[in-house]
């Protein structure tokens, strides 16, 4: 109890001085409501919204205004992607396509007023119960962090990059690990960290550096975006609204239940390494639709099913700050957006991470939940009219902003030839169905498994039993090792057999 | 869209053949890099009597397991693409999917960002180069259910080249040959689309973004916060940045 209250305490000092710093209500509206644009029109994504606001605040003004900036921007994002959803039957961002399921539903139903105030209050609430999680448990989690030494982190990082490689994977999860490799092999270009041998510069003196991560991220995100959106596409009807946005507080009160369990849900699925508010909007979905009493409506317009996803997805914000604070490992694509802007700032994420950075980031989660609240009430028309924006005309736009955010962050064209071989790679592997999130988790961790491995090996004199000695290092190798046979065809099939069930 | 189950299995047996040039393009490039790698000093060496990193700290035994490990993965892969009879369909263009238009649309854009980046950024004013962009993009597909790409690729294409030609070398940079060609092309694709787009009111509104947004983005960067931005001596920004500071900011300094 002592340090629940330690903790409010801690927390109740950040939040007076985030909100007695005038300058705060600027970056914070204004990154909400961009954030809020690039979620509803169709074509833009939450981590493209985070990634180019990281090349243009980054490392342009104070660590603490960027935050602001950049974690508004996110929360802003993940909410408005239920505009599209629920109006056109197009999810704005891949959070909010299980939002579509019941959101349009209820919009053809006349409904849609109703079903854009109870997302918002969702959304709010879920943002709260993440950000409680993240106050709570990354202290907790920060004490046992400090016994993980480098074997842990080795195997840290890669069971990140393999989860994420699963779960992300839309085809074979081998698609995910291979995405995840090649990320990793990028992060290997450059002087590596222990001897500061060159590697694969093919002596270009601008690789001797490394990687950057920014342009990397632009390419990645950006990039396939503006080449796969610039198409014709006939704009969609938006469904009327009639009514006020308001909450509904009979249904607020009548599924409070369902929205404790998605919080949590949300709040889990973004603690795990590597995977998104997409996967969590959907595992809350399902788990909804298993356990609820009116499970036959989902998909019908049922408003329970639309709360599991908004209430999980915008959870899932806090839940994925939860392993980059305490292990510097990205719990979710927008996360690892994030985690370039601590690295251009010389803010390592970690153990080692200053608590009042913690602190700050929970206020200013609470501040822009509130913001994103009070916005989607009094200003969700404005959003509705942003729906009507062809993707042809602002994407191009967008290249403008990718193209000068990249340059200003590294300061030079070699950056923007990156951005472009990364963006052009990543189309590819967009067109053959591999996951994007994995490469860009790889190159981010890449170099901290390069140095901890072989740190871990230089420590046991090569000994290999280093990783199997030390029981949190045991139980890593046993879950990748587990993840890994698990999509092996034979244990399938031997788990199907378990469940009595043919493979 | 048609999701009936021949489709779905049709669009598999696409996809498959598709892994199957992948799986072979990352087994070339994983042959490659392990190769590269195999030029990194593996194992313990002595140099003038110091005894430099055993095999376990050399700077080569991560990527080569990940090399390794990716050359297995890319295996595997292959193995289940022909399984699943994507290497029979993979050696027909209809076999993996071959859509001439999708094809061109990806040219089209590609050979866009392509002279954007890497003849227009470096070499000729930022509102100008951006500004062409814009329109190019835009004018080739906005309300567009045939894209017009070919007008526009070639105006933007023609400005790289002229501008990598007139004023290759760094020294040449801040020139403004290629900035004139480049504006005289941004003029003559904008009444290009503005004679031949849809008519509406993202048509009237496309020369007003293709010059506002990027101006508006160079001003806030060079002068908000203060940061390097492409090509400072171009055309138009180094008259603004000399307005800028020989004028405009002695007024609130003094």
């Amino acid at each position: 109890m002592e340090f629940v209250l330690g903790q409010l305490a801690g927390f109740g000092l950040a939040f007076a001085a985030l909100v007695s710093d005038p300058l705060t209500y600027v970056y914070l509206v204004a990154s909400v409501f961009l954030g809020i644009c690039f979620g509803a029109l169709p074509g833009l994504t939450a981590t493209l919204a985070v990634t180019i606001l990281t090349g243009f605040f980054g490392n342009k003004i104070p660590l603490d205004y960027a935050l602001i900036a950049l974690l508004g921007a996110y929360v802003g994002a993940i909410y408005g992607g239920s505009y599209p959803s629920i109006l056109l039957n197009i999810p704005g961002t891949a959070a909010s396509a299980a939002t579509a399921m019941d959101g349009y539903p209820l919009a053809r139903q006349g409904r849609g007023a109703e079903a854009l105030g109870l997302t918002t209050t969702a959304s709010f609430i879920g943002t709260l119960v993440g950000t409680a999680a993240l106050l709570i448990f990354v202290w907790v989690l920060l004490l046992i962090s400090k016994n993980i030494a480098s074997p842990e982190k080795a195997l840290l990082a890669l069971f990140g990059i393999l989860l994420s490689g699963t779960l992300m994977s839309e085809d074979l999860p081998i698609k995910g690990w291979i995405a995840g490799l090649i990320g990793l092999a990028l992060a290997m270009v450059g002087m590596d960290p222990i001897l500061s041998e060159a590697r694969y510069t093919f002596g270009w003196s601008y690789l001797l550096s490394g990687v950057a991560v920014v342009p990397v991220l632009m390419g990645a995100f950006a990039v396939p975006q503006i080449i796969e959106g610039m198409r014709h596409v006939k704009t969609g009807q938006v469904a009327a609204l009639k009514g006020r946005i308001l909450p509904n507080m009979a249904a607020m009160r009548r599924y409070l239940p369902t929205i404790g369990r998605s919080g949590v849900i949300g709040t889990g699925v973004g603690a795990l390494p590597g995977v998104g508010e997409d996967v969590a909007g959907w595992v809350s979905y399902g788990v909804g639709k298993t356990v609820s009493n009116e499970g036959e409506q989902f998909g019908k317009g049922s408003l329970e099913g639309l709360l599991c996803s908004e209430t999980a997805n915008n959870a899932c914000i806090g839940g994925a700050l939860i392993p980059l604070l305490v292990l510097g490992i990205p719990g979710s694509p927008p996360a690892a957006a994030l985690m370039g802007a601590f690295k251009i700032n010389n803010v390592i994420p970690g153990p080692t991470i200053d608590p009042e950075i913690i602190l700050r980031v929970v206020a200013i989660m609470v501040l822009a939940s509130f913001t994103m609240f009070i916005m989607g009430l009094f200003t969700a028309r404005i959003f509705i009219k942003v729906l009507r924006i062809p993707q042809t005309v602002f994407l191009p736009l967008v290249m403008v902003l990718t193209t000068i955010g990249s340059f200003s962050v590294g300061g030079g064209l070699n950056d923007l030839y990156l951005m472009l071989g990364v963006g052009l790679v990543a189309y590819v592997m967009n067109l053959l169905r591999y996951p994007i999130a994995p490469l860009v988790i790889g190159v981010i961790l890449g170099g901290m498994f390069d140095e901890t491995f072989r740190r871990s090996l230089l420590l046991s004199d090569g000994d290999l039993s280093v990783f199997v000695s030390r029981p949190g290092a045991a139980i890593l190798l046993f879950l990748i090792i587990a993840l890994i046979l698990g999509q092996m065809p034979m244990a399938k099939r031997a788990l199907h057999r378990l469940k009595g069930r043919p493979a | 869209m048609d999701n009936s189950p021949d489709t779905a299995a049709q669009d598999l047996r696409l996809l498959r053949a598709r892994d199957f040039w992948s799986a072979l393009a990352l087994i070339a490039l994983s042959l490659f890099f392990l190769w590269k790698t195999l030029d990194i000093p593996l194992g313990g060496s002595n140099g003038a009597g110091v005894n430099s990193a055993d095999w376990y700290t050399s700077a080569a035994i991560v990527p080569l397991g990940l090399f390794g490990a990716l050359l297995v993965l890319a295996c595997v892969l292959l193995a289940i693409s022909i399984r699943s009879g994507g290497a029979s369909e993979a050696l027909s263009a209809a076999g993996i999917g071959w859509n001439g238009r999708e094809v061109w649309r990806f040219i089209a854009i590609g050979l866009m960002l392509l002279s954007y980046i890497v003849g227009l950024v470096p070499r000729v004013d930022f509102i100008l180069a951006s500004g062409l962009l814009i329109t190019a993009l835009v004018a080739s597909f906005h309300a567009r259910p045939e894209p017009r790409a070919l007008v526009p690729l070639l105006a933007i294409a023609v400005a790289a080249l002229s501008a990598l030609v007139m004023h290759f070398p760094q020294s040449e940079w801040a020139r403004h040959g290629d900035d004139l060609v480049a504006l005289a092309l941004l003029v003559a694709l904008t009444l290009w689309h503005q004679v031949t787009g849809v008519r509406g009111r993202a048509l009237r509104l496309t020369p007003l973004l293709a010059i506002g947004v990027p101006l508006l983005l160079v001003c806030a960067m060079a002068f908000g916060f203060r940061q390097n931005v492409p090509n400072r001596g171009g055309l138009i920004f180094s008259k603004i940045e000399y307005t800028y500071y020989v004028h405009l900011r002695p007024i609130w300094r003094s």
